[in-house]
């Protein structure tokens, strides 16, 4: 039982990264990016590029991979994503749909066709670490230990720093932050960038423990999906919370029933907060 | 400082502000003042930047501004405090006129000017700007466009939803930015307050300037003691 709320931890940390990027962009300009989990196959499949073709150390390679992820987001906001910008509201959160599954089955097309059996397997050497008494693979300590930081890295940076603040204040009122000199469109920018990078290194903390292949993509996207609408869109740490949480339902689930029945009931558990918290659990009512 | 020459503006084709000409000078407070729907607002929200205008032109310090957006006249000292205020509700007081500063850190010597303006704000640096009461809100919109050290200060209806005590505290406040130097253009539809307040006034009517003059001479105009001043 404690091994396996272990593991709901590992894995729920890096479930609050994935969704805490997609959260926070529908935040800031009410677009939902269903292309998270291609950009974080990408970022995937450069990594084991890199470290099968050019012989780099893993180390190196992830660094590539994550910079890959960031680039495409960047592209996506430069290009395709400016035709949804143009629109307000709910055609605003459609178009965005529409256009960045379009970029999902591209880049997933793109990436099964030219290398149908890529995949990343990070292996972390070494025996298992003792953890309150629970021997835990290295790899998961790993994959946990850079989530949290990365997890830290973001609250420090909306709560601490000015363009942090300044993304939370977009969030709570845009015509406020145009009115105090913050340009959106700039910060929305960056926001698409870190949640690319964000989404190449759940991968990367994934691979750690079972190979992300070209084929992981959609997993990716619907998870961050879920946990986002659990959090509550927008909150960052509404996010983590829900990655938390899911990632616990998600193991105990696998380990008493099924890995069969695991989306099931994590599907379940967002219809459940829909319907009792629309808003989600720390998302605010507008 | 801003020179506002024939704008038209509206919203979806339909012009509400028709040929508005109207100036402020460096130091002077001036009034805007008209009933509801007279489109002191989309007047106002055209010159900062908020809505596009479909003709004229705006200038600003000596430059023309005419379709620069919001967050660059914000940051070269344009601030607009509009009637609701667009605080951001789940930040604290500290936060929202940190915020204020923007892409600066806040000065110290600015944040005492501000909790000395509004006291009522230093007592409450903590309280998340949502759960405060309207007139408190107002102080800190105020108070966030202060931060920004800005060279002019304009305000949509500054007594919207508070109580006459309330709303003259506001312009209570306003006056001793005036007398600190702060050049103010405020529209307001409390005309007594805002001419009380101005050096000058226009009046602007279904879209149109109709009159304009020095506050004296506005209280003392018979169309306006009858439509705006309520007095025969």
């Amino acid at each position: 039982m404690g091994a396996v709320l272990l593991d709901g931890i590992v894995g729920g940390l890096q479930l609050g990264l994935l969704a805490m990027g997609l959260s926070l962009l529908y935040g800031l300009g009410g677009i939902l990016n269903l292309a998270h989990g291609a950009v974080a196959v990408t970022a995937a499949i450069v990594a084991s590029l890199v470290v099968d073709g050019v012989g780099y150390p893993i180390g190196v390679a992830a660094v590539i991979g994550v910079g890959a992820a960031a680039l495409l987001t960047l592209a996506m906001d430069r290009t395709v994503m400016q035709a949804v910008y143009k629109q307000e509201g709910e055609h605003r959160v459609l178009l965005s749909l529409l256009l960045s599954l379009g970029v999902a089955f591209l880049v997933d097309g793109l990436l099964e066709w030219r290398y149908p059996s890529g995949a990343l397997s990070i292996r972390i050497g070494g025996g298992p670490v003792d953890v309150f008494g629970i021997g835990m693979r290295r790899g998961s300590l790993y994959a946990a230990a850079i989530a949290l930081v990365a997890l830290g890295g973001m609250i420090f940076f909306l709560r601490r720093t000015t363009l942090g603040r300044a993304v939370r204040s977009i969030i709570e009122d845009e015509q406020g932050a145009r009115l105090v000199g913050i340009d959106p469109a700039r910060v929305r920018t960056l926001i698409f960038v870190v949640s690319g990078a964000l989404a190449g290194l759940v991968a990367m903390t994934n691979s750690m423990s079972a190979p992300v292949d070209v084929r992981s993509g959609f997993a990716f996207t619907i998870n961050a999906l879920i946990v986002t609408v659990v959090g509550g869109l927008g909150s960052a740490s509404g996010a983590l919370l829900a990655g938390l949480l899911l990632g616990i339902v998600n193991v105990l689930s696998a380990f008493y029933i099924g890995a069969y029945v695991t989306s099931i009931i994590l599907l379940t558990a967002a219809a459940v907060t829909i319907l009792v918290k629309p808003s989600g659990l720390l998302g605010r009512s507008r | 400082m801003l020179d506002v020459r024939g704008l038209s503006v509206g919203y979806a084709g339909n012009d509400v502000v028709h040929g508005a000409s109207f100036e402020v000078r460096t130091g002077e407070a001036v009034a805007i003042i008209g009933s509801n729907g007279a489109g002191k607002t989309t007047l106002l929200r055209s010159v900062c930047g908020l809505l596009a205008p479909t003709e004229g032109a705006v200038t600003f310090d000596g430059g023309e501004v005419t379709g620069t957006t919001t967050a660059e006249l914000a940051r070269a000292g344009m601030a607009y405090v509009p009637a609701e205020r667009h605080l951001f509700p789940g930040m604290t007081v500290v936060e929202n006129l940190t915020l204020g500063a923007y892409p600066g850190r806040p000065e110290q010597q600015q944040l005492d000017f501000v909790y000395e303006l509004f006291p009522r704000l230093k007592e409450r640096t903590a309280q998340t700007a949502g759960t405060m009461s309207g007139g408190e809100q107002q102080m800190l919109a105020v108070g966030r466009a202060l931060m920004g050290q800005p060279r002019l200060l304009m305000l949509d209806e500054p007594t919207t939803g508070l109580a006459p005590k309330l709303a003259a505290d506001a312009y209570r406040a306003l006056k001793v930015l005036k007398e600190q130097g702060m050049t103010i253009l405020v529209a307001e539809q409390q005309v007594p307050l805002a001419l009380d307040l101005a050096d000058r006034g226009y009046v602007l009517e279904d879209g149109r300037m109709e009159l304009s003059g020095t506050s004296e001479e506005l209280a003392g105009n018979d169309e306006v003691r009858r439509a705006y001043l309520g007095i025969a």
